[in-house]
């Protein structure tokens, strides 16, 4: 029996499923609408319709599969709607207001109209508890269970489903947290706790405890998720362990992400981020900026040399988060973020979206405000019959309509409105760019943009000119493209101890101990994911500083058992990269060790993107028909050739206007550009010079 | 050598203006990453700046406005004292002088390098560390208030002047904090160098001196555009500063004019004072400049080119514009009414613009000790938070820096790691915030006990007087000191033994409209959260459910 590997990319709009034959490297990939309510059900559907169209034979659908792979926006939706669970909070005595004093700053140093994000857990639900742990471990004060009890009893009289616990020093000496959370469990079995020392066990308590509450706000979001996926894809026959991605990029167990959700807030991005990186790579662009749209919100990332940066700690949608994150940012607009016209009598799009359902007006389920997607279905960019190559019908009239509606408000022709939309949605796409490129440092000009998301290619080649840059790449399945970097990708996962310690020969058997423990957890990773002995990889490196600073500089140890010279050979190493990176050292300051880390790598047979022969310049043979496509650029409505991508061969070329229509996506063609396909069928749109 | 300014595109230059931005931001992380005292790596308080060689700001790293008040002033003091032609690549220039190198208090000391490309200096690296040293001093005037530090090489073609340096490091109580962060300072000009170096070999240098010389006229541009949308007309404001240094009430007043494109302040103020409170000139346009960007167009780019369409004076020998030997260690307390000063006129021109009165102060403590058994000397400095001032539709945050400030607050866990202190409590300041339609934003208490025996002094305001509110709004709590048994507070500082407490209060702001038209919605939430007392609801708010 055919073996299978299954990557699936769960969005606010669409559910892609990519499919990967181990044995030969066929590459399939398929397309269900997403099920907002219970996304598990778009996910059971979409795999078992693309395994029976691969595996026909296999008597349940989801026996061949070896190995899934999951990318999700549950976390992340949430976060950004502020549609998790209502949350207490327990903490030390006096320091109720720290989640909203937080480190003091204003949200902006100019503008005195700026706000903070909303405190997740409101004042009168937080609580605080007397105890007292110090930094030293020492307890000053031991811990007020009957303040414990009552703030419990009082949490669950205000119906709270999850609580964070998150006190003082929880993370160098957690035995009150431990306790706070085993009395919160008493008296409510089946509320979602969160406490600091499980979920960041690192310094600074703001951080910490943001990370925590968040944590809380959205574990049972995402414990829900997976409790009903989980039997579904055992219903399809499924035995391989389920995976899902975190925000780093590597892979976790679904168990680790149901207690983890604040790991998985970049779960679905950060999968396209790493398709990307495969496909530019092959491609031979290193350079890139990733445009990822979809229905609900936008991913940009930059990749400088095929590499993204990676963050330990960022701030996310206004919330700091101690967790490693890709650098990747995201705004709340989509092809179905809705159009409106605000109190200032300006056009404005999102960041409220219709979602799958009711999704937009031309899909005729009763929703009556036009969305991004009827505007291209009114300019006819996109197909204003069916979408999802003719599986789904739809009415343009009735796009139409509304804007027209719109159009009267404004006083503008309904082209011009629908045009308009486009426009907003294209500058704001182009602000989240210049967030990650130009106030970086990094020139937009000097990068390749690739286009993916089912909207992404029908809105790449206006960013493009508006943003000044030459090129623009269309993947082959820029759909799918998340779904496919879960195929891409070996299996990650991070382990790291944080032990203070001198940089000298007294601490070798402490590090080597701590490595010890490191590798263990590793090993039994390695085990529960059945990775071979050959594919597995440890790397180990140490964080370090000099005594005194409070950020470190990461090390790599070399290979071997840690004796007094590796100890040496890290105090070099720092010493060199203090040097390089501020151009002094201090030979005076004791050099400290950290946070010992290691990164466990088991390497996966990966989907190979096939290289395929040049079959000429011409074309033709792939234009499946013509229609009215609304191109400002020349005037108003110009007959528009439309190509069928799975028809366009390598070395194929034409000059816009254009359309190129695919199951998963339409990828426009300005008039002027030109596009040609290259041996990995990438559509390459180049910027008339 | 490609030295021609040419006329650029647009995108050319708002990518060169980003990569300016970028590269102060990125020397300010290398300043806190490099670092070592809590005021520099956990609290920010450092800025870092470009300059081009006439002294005109390029662009300042969005850390901290008053920074640029000290920093505004040393390139051209350097070129006065120093001879441009005998300047190599690798000198330093440290300063810190209020009166002979630009600066605006002892403490921030700045560290000037001229980047070189081609043989010839095309731009300045500027950056400040607010150095925690200097404590416990007096404030009659300024010999009194630390080591004061004319430019001087700090390094000469990049060799370390070891004689400037011992003499700076022996007139400092925590010696090997200085040298630390002194450190972590030429990290980040060695940054700003190479950065900046990196652009020029990228673009051109006269693409880039031309990108910023087009950054300055764009800021301009902006400012007079936005000035223009102002009503024509002359506002004065008054209101009184006091403190726990200065105990009186002292008055102040603003007038500003506005006509056409253009915006002049004038402030008038008593005679200067034997206190720290004294602002000088440099001080005043870092405040005002701060006050009417954020006003008038709060994306206008942070450079020389805003001040052009400004005017500002005081009398020369007051308290807002002093002169040499003034005591200046707390301008920033000054400065911060002073910024309210600003909006309180601003406020009868564009009401929707402006907030309320913040705290309107910047609350210090610093700590002061000596280890056991003759150990080394610890200081520990902290600037609190307090209101921020409603505005026309929303309320105002609660416990935030304010105006010419922006520290980060020094986590309790390193606090108390470094130094023998603990945080008792640190909490917002319940019914601090000023009544109204939009409440003003609340203050913060902080509780300290002493772990160990030291002293501490501290800069509380509006402790007599209130933070104002606008439109019928009410004003914010009073900032307070509390003492735990024993301890006696004179003045403004204390001696603590080890196990007493002390706590200090910082100030609520000033509400935007009449209380009695808060929404029902809002003051139940406000009860709900404890933010308000009953009492307050009923009786201010006439709240009836």
């Amino acid at each position: 029996m055919a073996r299978w590997r299954v990557g699936v990319d769960s969005g606010g709009t669409f559910t892609d499923v990519c499919l990967f034959d181990e044995d030969d490297g066929r590459v399939e990939v398929w397309k269900v609408s997403s099920t907002p309510d219970d996304p598990s059900r778009g996910i059971a559907q979409g795999v078992e319709e693309g395994m029976r169209r691969v595996a026909p034979e296999a008597t349940q659908p989801g026996a061949p599969i070896t190995y899934f792979g999951h990318g999700t926006t549950v976390a992340t939706n949430a976060l950004i709607q502020h549609r998790g669970v209502k949350t207490g909070l327990v903490t030390t005595d006096g320091f109720r207001d720290l989640l909203e004093i937080g480190r003091q700053k204003r949200p902006d140093l100019y503008d005195m109209q700026a706000d903070k994000p909303p405190t997740l857990v409101p004042r009168d639900l937080r609580f605080q508890v007397a105890e007292r742990v110090r930094h030293d471990g020492r307890i000053d004060l031991a811990l007020d269970e009957d303040a414990v009890r009552a703030a419990a009893r009082a949490l669950k009289a205000a119906e709270v489903k999850a609580i964070a616990v998150s006190f003082l020093y929880g993370f160098i000496r957690p035995e009150h947290e431990a306790r706070a959370v085993a009395i919160l469990r008493e008296e409510m079995p089946e509320v979602f706790i969160s406490a600091g020392h499980e979920i960041a066990p690192e310094f600074r308590e703001f951080e910490r405890l943001s990370t925590v509450v968040l944590n809380a706000y959205l574990g049972p979001v995402m414990r829900r998720y997976i409790e009903r996926l989980t039997p579904r894809l055992r219903d399809l026959g499924m035995t391989a362990t389920p995976h899902l991605t975190q925000s780093n990029g590597g892979v976790i167990g679904f168990g680790t992400a149901a207690a983890m959700p604040v790991r998985a807030v970049l779960s679905g991005p950060s999968t396209g981020v790493v398709g990307a990186q495969a496909i530019g790579e092959l491609a031979g662009f290193p350079d890139l900026i990733t445009f990822d749209m979809g229905g609900t919100s936008t991913d940009v990332a930059l990749l400088n040399g095929g590499q993204c940066k990676l963050a330990s700690e960022a701030t996310v949608h206004g919330y700091p988060i101690k967790a490693p994150m890709l650098d990747i940012h995201t705004v709340g607009a989509g092809g179905g973020s809705i159009a409106y016209i605000d109190g200032g009598g300006l056009l404005k799009v999102g960041p409220r979206s219709c979602g799958a359902d009711p999704g937009p007006v031309c899909y005729g389920r009763g929703n009556s405000e036009p969305a991004t997607t009827d505007a291209n279905v009114v300019l006819q960019t996109l197909n204003p019959e069916y979408l999802l190559a003719g599986r789904m019908k739809i009415d343009q009239s009735l796009a139409k309509a509304s804007i027209a509606g719109m159009a009267e408000r404004l006083g503008l022709g309904v082209m011009e409105t629908a045009q308009g939309i486009i426009s907003v949605v294209t500058a704001n796409m182009a602000r989240a760019i210049r967030v990650i490129s130009i106030q970086r440092g990094y020139d937009p000009r000097d990068y390749t943009l690739m286009a993916f998301g089912g909207a992404g290619p029908l809105h790449a080649a206006r960013l493009a000119i508006e943003l000044d840059m030459k090129r623009v790449l269309v993947p082959r399945n820029p759909g799918i493209l998340c779904a496919m970097g879960l195929l891409l990708t070996d299996l990650r996962a991070d382990f790291a101890a944080t032990r203070l310690m001198p940089a000298t020969e007294a601490s070798v058997t402490d590090v080597a101990a701590a490595f010890e423990g490191l590798v263990a957890r590793a090993e039994e990773w390695f085990a529960h994911e059945e990775i071979a002995e050959g594919d597995r990889a440890l790397t180990r490196t140490a964080d370090i500083r000099y005594a005194g600073q409070n950020y470190e500089l990461p090390v790599a140890l070399p290979p071997g058992p840690v004796t007094a010279e590796t100890i040496a050979a890290l105090a070099a190493g720092f010493t060199e990269s203090h040097r390089q990176r501020y151009g002094f050292i201090a030979e005076e300051e004791p050099i400290q060790l950290v946070t010992l880390r290691l990164e466990a790598t088991g390497r996966v047979a990966k989907a190979k993107l096939a290289s395929h022969p040049d079959a000429g310049l011409d074309a033709t043979g792939a234009i499946i028909g013509k229609r009215d496509v609304w191109f400002p650029e020349a005037g108003g409505f110009v007959a528009t050739p439309i190509y069928s991508r799975d028809a366009l061969h390598p070395g194929n070329r034409f000059v816009g206007p254009a359309i190129v229509e695919q199951m998963d996506t339409t990828t426009v063609v300005l008039p002027g550009m030109t596009a040609r396909v290259d041996s990995y069928l990438n559509l390459i749109l180049e910027v008339a010079a | 050598m490609d030295t021609a300014v040419t006329t650029l595109d647009p995108i050319t230059v708002e990518v060169i203006g980003a990569a300016l931005s970028s590269i102060v931001e990125e020397t300010g992380e290398a300043l806190i990453r490099a670092s070592y005292s809590t005021n520099i790596k956990e609290r920010r308080d450092c800025s870092t700046a470009l300059f081009d060689i006439a002294g005109n700001t390029l662009c300042q790293a969005e850390h901290i406005p008053i920074h640029l008040g000290s920093f505004i002033g040393i390139v051209p003091h350097i070129l006065k004292l120093h001879d441009v032609a005998a300047m190599q690549p690798g000198d330093v220039f440290v300063g810190n002088d209020a009166y002979a190198g630009g600066g605006t208090h002892l403490p921030d000391i700045v560290l000037a390098e001229p980047i070189f490309v081609d043989g010839r200096i095309v731009a300045w690296t500027v950056n400040l560390a607010h150095h925690s040293d200097f404590a416990d001093r007096g404030h009659q005037h300024i010999y009194q208030e630390g080591l004061r530090i004319p430019p001087v090489r700090l390094y000469r073609a990049g060799e370390l002047q070891k004689d400037v340096l011992d003499l700076i490091l022996l007139n400092c109580q925590v010696p090997r904090e200085r040298l630390s962060d002194l450190r972590a300072q030429m990290a980040a000009n060695r940054v700003g160098v190479q950065r900046f170096q990196a652009l020029c070999r990228k673009y051109g240098t006269g693409v880039v001196l031309g990108a910023g010389a087009a950054l300055l006229d764009y800021a301009e541009r902006k400012m007079r555009a936005g000035i223009a949308a102002i009503p024509d007309g002359t506002w004065v404001f008054e209101d009184v500063f006091e403190s726990t240094e200065v105990t009186t009430h002292l008055p102040l007043k603003v007038t500003v004019t506005v006509a056409g494109d253009a915006m002049s302040l004038h402030f008038d103020s008593p005679r200067q004072l034997r206190a720290g409170l004294n602002m000088t000139y440099t001080a005043l346009l870092a405040t005002a400049y701060y006050v009417v960007k954020s006003v008038v167009d709060p994306t206008i780019l942070p450079n020389a080119g805003l001040a052009r369409p400004l005017t500002i004076t005081a009398p020369a020998g007051t308290v807002l514009n002093c002169t040499h030997p003034a005591a200046v260690n707390g301008r920033v307390q000054t400065c911060q009414r002073v910024s309210d000063l600003i909006l309180g006129a601003l406020a009868q021109a564009v009401p929707e613009r402006v907030t309320a009165c913040s705290n309107s102060v910047c609350t210090v403590a610093t700590f002061i000790g000596q280890r056991k058994g003759d150990g080394p000397i610890w200081v520990y400095l902290e600037t609190m938070g307090g209101g921020g001032g409603a505005r026309a539709t929303k309320d105002g945050l609660d416990g935030v820096h304010v105006h010419v400030t922006n520290t980060s607050n020094l986590p309790v866990e390193a606090l108390e790691t470094e130094y023998p202190l603990t945080l008792l409590r640190y909490e917002l300041v319940e019914g601090s915030g000023g009544a109204g339609t939009f409440r003003g934003g609340m203050g913060l208490r902080r509780v300290y006990r002493a772990d160990e025996d030291c002293r501490v002094r501290v800069d509380v305001s509006r402790l007599t007087s209130q933070s104002w509110g606008l439109l019928g709004g009410g004003p914010g709590g009073h900032g307070a000191v509390e003492c735990g048994p024993g301890v006696v507070f004179e003045r403004d500082n204390a001696e603590l033994k080890a196990g007493q407490w002390f706590a200090i209060v910082s100030p609520g702001a000033g509400g935007y409209g009449p209380p009695a038209a808060r929404s029902p919605a809002a003051l139940a939430r406000d009860l709900a959260e404890g933010t308000i007392s009953a009492a307050t609801a009923r009786e201010v708010y006439r709240h009836t459910a």
